[in-house]
């Protein structure tokens, strides 16, 4: 019975100190897949180029392929301004970019407008890029992280980076109506494309980390209290997030049934 | 006090020889298998395609343009309904007033332990019979026996736990467990049949132990041995397909419905790194259970004759937990390759992001266990007298040891949210910044498991003396094998680790790995060689100390601490999903729990199964017990 | 490993020996292993390509 005791004793000690060194660590507590966030009030040009080349080789997975190991061209040797100009002048392009930029973004949500000679998919005779979408699931990059990229490939070569700094509304899915005067949305879909909501929120099945994510957002908040974070997103800022970053405009831009359907679907998540 | 002296250590070398090639060929499974895997990978752009694609798209609600392709394709072909995956939302969870999580967590994690324990015992036992077969020493026939008696309660309790946990995934996860029964179906079912024949083996086997004991029974006996071992492995491998289902979802579309045959929807790209992990650890873990059960007899008794056979018993315990942990990491390490490969996001969540402060608590385990063996094998080698000579560099061996764990504690570079670099103060560490990033982590874990197993091979060689003639330079080379292996662990870790570039700083990780396993497959090679007919000093089992058996404690206490750890880091990394991009998880739980919340878990469930091996034990040892007739003189008198 | 003291000018040699044959070893390994990676080496062991 003593050595039961002594060895049970010995045991459950060790326990406990792996116990206790599991409690001594920071306890963070992983709501959704938090990586960066991004303060665009404080953000550089500097510091963007920087956030596309974490993202280049961090979130945005494109070391995986594009290295030294020739699965996809080879980005961070060559000059990748020097080869969207000639991919453009392509025969073979069927894409709609007119410029670098353009057609740097096209290459990323559009992977298959041109592809890289000897880089297709096999059996597809290049007409088929095996390169995944990065503005949908599993990478999932937001507009902000692909234009920083995009800022990171042409900065990196010396050539000029024509990509401008995300303002503090996001330019999400709102630059194609920007000219013409916004209608009001029909539906709450639309008016969260409309406002861009997505591009900061994770919700509806998109995901962000920059602002607080809305999944759920129902269950936690009243109408009053999600009415008032959009009207005013100063009044309460949720822990972790910085203030400033949301615009302070939408009390001036949505209409009131916009706002009304947006509240009425962020209640139903629940 | 007289010990029993055991003059044939031959036979001890040579079941180390058969043990040690056994574990090599798992070796080189491990590198066969990657390795035809990167060359069918080579060159063909649309592998990485397969790779990555079987994760699925989310499929944006409102977004019009988006239309799965592969559904359209599934609707052209047949006019069939397509299985519509559910998406339960928060309410159709049931709330039973605890953590539905927990719940799960707790029986899963102990049907796991009982699992690796039933799994990885019947193996070496077998090899243990094998070695008893061919070297014709009964004793190893009846260490591997009295193996098979104590952990027979284990399949019992492993069948119970297993039947609670169906029971509470079923209750508690329905619209989870209904898309697992319909993606997986009949094999299922095929699952649970193999149940009948894991069983019938089983009991053949352990009470057929005695009646098929020599000639040619005896190798009947050992096919009812494998038998039972096929029937083992196909069902862990089957269950493990689910789990890397989960985590890696293939041979299903991104809405969840199933495109490919069974074998497709098992045959993840995780599926084969999580099979050989599991089953190297399985081994490891169950050497140290059983080691206790001896290192527990050997202290419970004063008898010499016990002592020697328990003493003899858990070191051979030790031997077959330490040799299936060193190559552990690399099994590992190919794991996290996987992981990377499919989904750089999910290695990110593992390594660099809310979990990897985890791995600091699995440093503090790694180093528990590879001190604690170190210190078994240096008090073991008071068996010998021709220890002596190895004496002080068993000094040097512990000083690296001690360093290089408290390298590979301190913490790394993390990518982490606003908040926790506000608590933290930055994200780097203050002073030790560059001793905390991968590189210096390689070096220090490398270093571990080189001295690690010098430790392993001084002990082998501690009652040898060498009487081939080549042996001095036999001896040349080892040392100058180890040395210029450190020297290539600590170059490859400093120049490639910190003057190259990315891609060059994670190839020379390779590097180091081969390095130390050349180490390994060396030592082992070398060593069967010079010692061949070697002269063998006196050595004298059961003369250890007392706390060395501690040891013995303390390696099944943190493999099984470990072991819930990793459960925890692997089923975290799925974050908020059920399955991996194709079903999202809505339940109250759906958040990654602090590590704090998880090691009180994860201590739980280790007390759990402390309490279930004692009571194992404790009914393999009542079976032997036989209460003494009750003496009839009163009665007799009477008469 | 060896303590055994034998000859000591020939221990020596066998001791280089030793040693050319473990560098020889580990310089081709790592030359192997970062080849097959796709990540040449030249000759001095800096990354080439």
């Amino acid at each position: 019975m003593n050595v039961l005791g002594k060895t049970l004793g010995f045991s459950l000690g060790m326990i406990l100190i792996f116990t206790l060194v599991a409690n001594l660590l920071p306890q963070v507590e992983g709501e959704a897949p938090v990586e960066q966030k991004v303060d665009l009030g404080a953000l550089t040009m500097e510091s963007y180029i920087a956030l596309g080349e974490a993202l280049f080789s961090g979130k945005g997975t494109c070391t995986l392929c594009h290295n030294a190991m020739g699965r996809a061209p080879d980005l961070l040797v060559m000059n990748v301004g020097g080869a969207a100009e000639k991919h453009l002048e392509d025969e073979r392009y069927k894409g709609k970019a007119t410029n670098i930029e353009e057609y740097l973004h096209e290459s990323m949500v559009d992977p298959g407008a041109f592809v890289v000679a000897s880089f297709g998919k096999k059996g597809s005779n290049d007409t088929e890029s095996p390169m995944p979408a990065v503005n949908k699931a599993p990478i999932e990059l937001s507009e902000i992280e692909i234009n920083a990229i995009i800022a990171f490939l042409q900065f990196k070569d010396g050539n000029d980076v024509t990509v401008e700094l995300p303002t503090e509304a996001p330019p999400v899915e709102a630059a194609p109506a920007a000219g013409s005067a916004p209608a009001p949305a029909a539906t709450a879909e639309d008016a969260i494309k409309k406002y861009g909501c997505q591009a900061c929120h994770s919700m509806l099945g998109t995901e962000s980390s920059v602002g607080p994510a809305l999944d759920g957002i129902g269950s936690r908040q009243s109408a009053e209290q999600i009415s008032l974070s959009i009207t005013d997103p100063a009044a309460a800022i949720a822990e972790g997030f910085t203030p400033g970053v949301m615009p302070a405009d939408f009390a001036e831009k949505m209409t009131v049934k916009e706002l009304k359907m947006i509240i009425d679907l962020l209640l139903e998540q629940r | 006090m007289s010990f029993k002296r055991v003059s044939k250590l031959g036979r001890i070398r040579s079941f180390s020889a058969f043990f040690g090639t056994f574990l090599l060929t798992l070796l080189i499974i491990g590198v066969v298998i990657p390795g035809a895997s990167i060359a069918a990978d080579a060159g063909v752009s649309d592998t990485l395609e397969e790779r990555i694609s079987p994760m699925g798209r989310v499929h944006v609600e409102g977004d019009d343009s988006f239309e799965p392709a592969v559904e359209a394709e599934a609707s052209e072909a047949e006019e069939v309904v397509p299985y519509q995956m559910k998406k339960p939302s928060r309410s159709d969870y049931p709330d039973v007033g605890v953590s539905s999580r927990a719940i799960v967590w707790v029986l899963a994690q102990l049907h796991l332990f009982f699992g690796a324990l039933v799994l990885a015992i019947p193996l070496f036992v077998l090899v243990i019979e094998l070695v008893g077969v061919s070297t014709g020493d009964e004793r190893y026939d009846s260490m591997a026996q009295e193996f098979m008696k104590i952990s027979l309660t284990g399949f019992s309790i492993t069948a119970i736990i297993g039947g609670s946990l169906a029971i509470a995934l079923f209750t508690l996860y329905p619209d989870l467990m209904a898309y697992m029964t319909h993606v997986f179906g009949a094999q299922m079912l095929v699952y649970a049949s193999l149940f009948f024949f894991e069983s019938f083996f089983l009991y053949t086997y352990y009470y057929g132990w005695n009646a098929m004991r020599y000639g040619n029974l005896k190798w009947l006996h050992l096919t009812l041995g494998l038998l039972l071992n096929a029937a083992g492995m196909t069902i862990m491998v089957m269950a493990n397909s689910w789990a890397t289902f989960m985590m890696a979802p293939s041979g299903v579309n991104e809405v969840g419905q199933v495109v490919g045959n069974i074998w497709e929807v098992m045959k993840g790209p995780l599926w084969n790194p999580i099979n050989l992990h599991r089953f190297i650890a399985n081994i490891a873990f169950g050497g140290a259970v059983v080691g206790a059960y001896a290192a527990f007899k050997f202290l419970s008794t004063r008898d010499p004759e016990e002592r020697a056979h328990y003493d003899w018993m858990g070191y051979t315990s030790n031997f077959i937990a330490i040799l299936s942990f060193l190559p552990l990491p690399f099994a590992g390490y190919w794991l996290m390759a996987e992981i990377y490969a499919y989904s750089q996001q999910m290695g990110i969540t593992a390594m660099g992001g809310i979990l990897a402060w985890l791995f600091i608590v699995q440093a503090v385990l790694i180093g528990t266990i590879l001190l604690a063996a170190n210190y078994y094998l240096w008090a073991g080698m008071s068996r010998t007298e021709g220890s002596e000579r190895y004496k002080p560099l068993i000094k040097v061996i512990a000083f690296v040891l001690v360093t290089c764990f408290l390298v590979w504690v301190t913490p790394h570079t993390l990518i982490l949210s606003a908040t926790e670099i506000a608590a933290l103060g930055g994200s780097h560490h203050h002073l030790l910044g560059p001793l905390g990033i991968m590189p210096a982590k390689n070096i220090a874990v490398n270093l571990m498991l080189i001295v690690t197993f010098l430790s392993f091979q001084l002990y082998r060689r501690s009652d040898k003396v060498a009487t081939v003639s080549w042996a001095p330079f036999g001896n040349a080379l080892m040392v100058a094998i180890y040395v210029v292996a450190v020297a290539n662990v600590i170059f490859a870790g400093v120049y490639y680790g910190y003057f190259t570039n990315t891609v060059y700083k994670v190839g020379s990780s390779v590097m180091q790995v081969c390095s130390t396993l050349v180490v390994i497959v060396v030592g082992i090679t070398l060593d069967a060689f010079l010692f061949k007919g070697a002269k063998t000093l006196p050595s004298y089992w059961g003369k250890v100390p007392d706390r060395a058996q501690y040891a013995l404690f303390a390696l099944p206490v943190a493999f099984t601490w470990l072991m819930g750890l990793m459960g925890y880091v692997r089923s975290s990394v799925k974050t908020h999903w059920h399955v991996y991009t194709v079903m999202k998880d809505n339940s109250p739980d759906n958040f990654i729990p602090t590590i704090g919340y998880a090691g009180n878990m994860i201590t739980l469930v280790t007390v759990l199964f402390l309490v279930m091996v004692l009571f194992m034990f404790w009914i393999a040892n009542l079976s032997a017990t036989k209460q003494a007739k009750p003496v009839a003189s009163v009665d007799g008198g009477a008469a | 490993m060896n303590n055994e003291k034998s000859g000591g000018a020939g221990s020596v040699v066998l001791a280089f020996v030793a040693f050319g044959i473990a560098l020889a070893v580990f310089y081709g390994l790592d030359h192997f292993i970062m080849n097959i990676q796709g990540l040449p080496l030249n000759w001095d062991l800096t990354p080439a390509g």
